[in-house]
């Protein structure tokens, strides 16, 4: 144990003295480690937030939109849901304990005592804050008499609270959507940024036969359907059924596509992985190229460094290092220095992840798996380009070592 | 009376060049008892460095019969040649050879890396060796810091820390004046009078002298 101590002093000590090559080969291995980390943090990110949003979507959920799979942007599609496609399926589902139809204004201006601001109506029943998981914070959500009546009333997220009320609670009090009057009844907790980046709290929730009526002028199409299921285990059969169902409703002829996109929690997470999947795979081949190269620089330069200390090698073989032991030093010190290289990216890596983050929103996620592999990979660089040079140094022929 | 610690009979050593052989050792035999303290004195390409090469079992014999502490050198493979220079020579270089990036305790704890039989106390070891020679308080400096002297005597320190049977001094003084060198062979005297058994390869004749069997080689033969 003494002995293995010495051996790390002593190796720690080659390492301090050989200066140069000790940098060359810890930035080599650093810039390796710091892509690496970003990709493993990346990853670890994007399943987060995956399953974040997955939990937030609701993962018994099923959204379905209006329009067909090459309409335009969204809020532009032509709708094709009706409120009787709604019931309709309320009455085929029974697992589904939520069924609701969802529409959407967007780009709405809403003021208050002179402070206007841009925001996005949407038009829902009564179980808005059940359906998306949504809780009112303050206040409460309106009433299916609410519905009923077609009132005027609405519940409001943080970010258009905060524009037009500052720090004042908006409950109670009237705000102006368009030129409609409109009592805000509770207030939706902080739900932050959507997978594609617009902000999920700009925006007022009212009854839908409010906006239908007093904002769209439409009498029966909404964008949307909100479903939940019970079932949640059979939720891709019960998307194949409800398929089947609107389009018989919508009497589409087979080989004709949809005039509606169903998304469910699956979706979504497919959404996120490709979108990071592209910027994984670069850093990814980067990460991995640059590992190669730091490999290629440590073996050179302890190839280097064999050479130069052909004379320490014989010192220490004349009095009595076996060839592995010379073996195990140069490794030692290899493995050192990559280790050091190891944590240095990790560091990197979490500091350039962070601006990445601060400037792409990407989302990154810090574990000790990064840090894991990391040092894992860190400890094969070291050990599987250092391997060469110091079996190199511990073949030297000692009488010829020490004679140079 | 106690086994000698190095017998050689009719040792040869012979060197390929180019395509022919070069005959460097053309039979020495040569009885090195416990407790001698022996000169080995030659021109350069007399065989000497050859000869202190093989006895310090850095090299083996073409042929003849070579035992070392007891064990016969010719049958031992890499490891156990190693192993047996750990436990059983201490060498001496005329560069002193010293680790420049270590300090001066480290340099004489190298050859304890390397030994199989743990011993305890090494470094109170290490630290009574170096006090013998006076550098205790030298003990956390770098070699680039000492005289060629000390340094010497550092190098001194680490061939005996792991208590060889033979102490092999190549040229121990060549790099060093005269007055120091004087200091260094004092201090050889005085480990073989505590016991050990010394072999000082050299050119010099007044450094020859300090030992009290006197071998020369010539030729690749040795005579007294």
């Amino acid at each position: 144990m003494e002995r293995f101590a010495l051996l790390l002093i002593q190796s720690y000590e080659a390492v301090k003295a050989f200066k140069l090559r000790t940098f060359f080969c810890l930035v080599s291995v650093a810039l390796g480690i710091a892509a690496i980390t970003i990709i493993v943090a990346a990853t670890e990110g994007a399943y987060k937030k995956a399953f974040d949003i997955v939990a937030s979507f609701g993962p018994d959920s099923a959204m379905v939109m209006s329009g067909s799979e090459e309409a335009r942007a969204i809020g532009q599609r032509e709708k094709t849901i009706t409120l009787e496609d709604v019931e309709a399926v309320r009455q085929a589902f029974p697992t589904a304990y939520i069924a609701v139809p969802m529409t959407s204004v967007s780009g709405v201006t809403v003021s208050y005592r002179g402070n206007r601001y841009q925001s996005q109506i949407v038009g829902s029943s009564s179980d808005y804050s059940q359906a998306w998981t949504w809780p009112v914070v303050e206040g409460s959500d309106f009433t299916d008499d609410d519905i009923r009546r077609f009132a005027n009333v609405g519940i409001m997220g943080q970010e258009v609270s905060r524009e037009l009320f500052g720090d004042q609670s908006p409950v109670g009090k009237f705000v102006l959507v368009r030129n409609l009057p409109v009592q805000i009844v509770g207030v939706l907790s902080e739900r932050g940024t959507s997978p594609g980046g617009s902000s999920l709290d700009n925006r007022i929730i009212m009854p839908y036969t409010t906006v239908m009526k007093k904002l769209q002028n439409e009498p029966r199409y909404v964008l949307a359907m909100r479903l939940r299921f019970t079932d949640l285990e059979n939720l891709d059969g019960r998307v194949e059924e409800l398929k089947a169902l609107l389009r018989y409703r919508h009497r589409i002829p087979d080989g004709q596509p949809d005039d509606f996109r169903i998304f469910t929690p699956k979706d979504i997470v497919k959404f996120l992985v490709a979108l990071t999947g592209s910027l994984v795979v670069f850093i990814g081949i980067v990460g991995v190229i640059s590992l190669v190269v730091a490999g290629f620089v440590l073996a050179n330069l302890f190839l280097l460094s064999v050479k130069e200390r052909v004379k320490e090698i014989g010192i220490r073989r004349a009095v009595g290092a076996r060839k592995k032991d010379i073996l195990m030093q140069f490794l030692t010190e290899a493995v050192i220095i990559t280790t050091a290289g190891g944590i240095v990216g990790f560091i990197l890596g979490v500091i350039s992840a962070q601006l990445l983050t601060y400037v792409a929103e990407f989302p990154v996620y810090f574990s000790w798996k990064a840090f894991a592999i990391g040092l894992v990979l860190s400890w094969a660089v070291g050990v599987g380009f250092g391997l060469h040079p110091a079996r190199q140094a511990a073949n030297l022929v000692p009488i010829e070592a020490i004679r140079t | 009376m106690a086994s000698p610690v190095c017998i050689m009979e009719n040792i040869t050593k012979s060197f390929h060049v180019g395509d022919q052989d070069l005959h460097v050792l053309k039979g020495i035999n040569l009885t090195i008892e416990q407790g001698e303290f022996t000169a080995i004195m030659g021109t350069s390409g007399s065989g000497k460095s050859t000869l202190m090469n093989l006895m310090g079992c850095l090299d083996v014999p073409t042929s003849g019969r070579f035992i070392l502490a007891g064990r016969d050198v010719t049958q031992l493979n890499d490891d156990e040649l190693s192993e047996l220079r750990n436990e059983h020579i201490g060498f001496v270089f005329q560069s002193f050879y010293l680790l420049p990036y270590a300090t001066v305790l480290e340099n004489v704890l190298v050859p304890t890396l390397y030994r199989e039989k743990k011993k305890d106390r090494v470094r109170d070891r290490a630290a009574e060796l170096l006090k013998l020679v006076g550098l205790e308080d030298r003990i956390k400096f770098r070699p680039t810091q000492l005289s060629g002297g000390e340094q010497q005597r550092v190098a001194i320190c680490r061939a005996l820390i792991n208590d060889p049977e033979l102490l092999l001094a190549d040229e121990p003084t060549g790099q060093l004046d005269s007055r120091t060198a004087e200091e260094i062979m004092n201090v050889l005297t005085r480990t073989n009078e505590r016991g050990k058994t010394v072999v000082v390869i050299t050119h010099d004749a007044d450094i020859a002298a300090y030992a009290r069997r006197i071998i020369h080689i010539r030729d690749g033969i040795i005579s007294e």
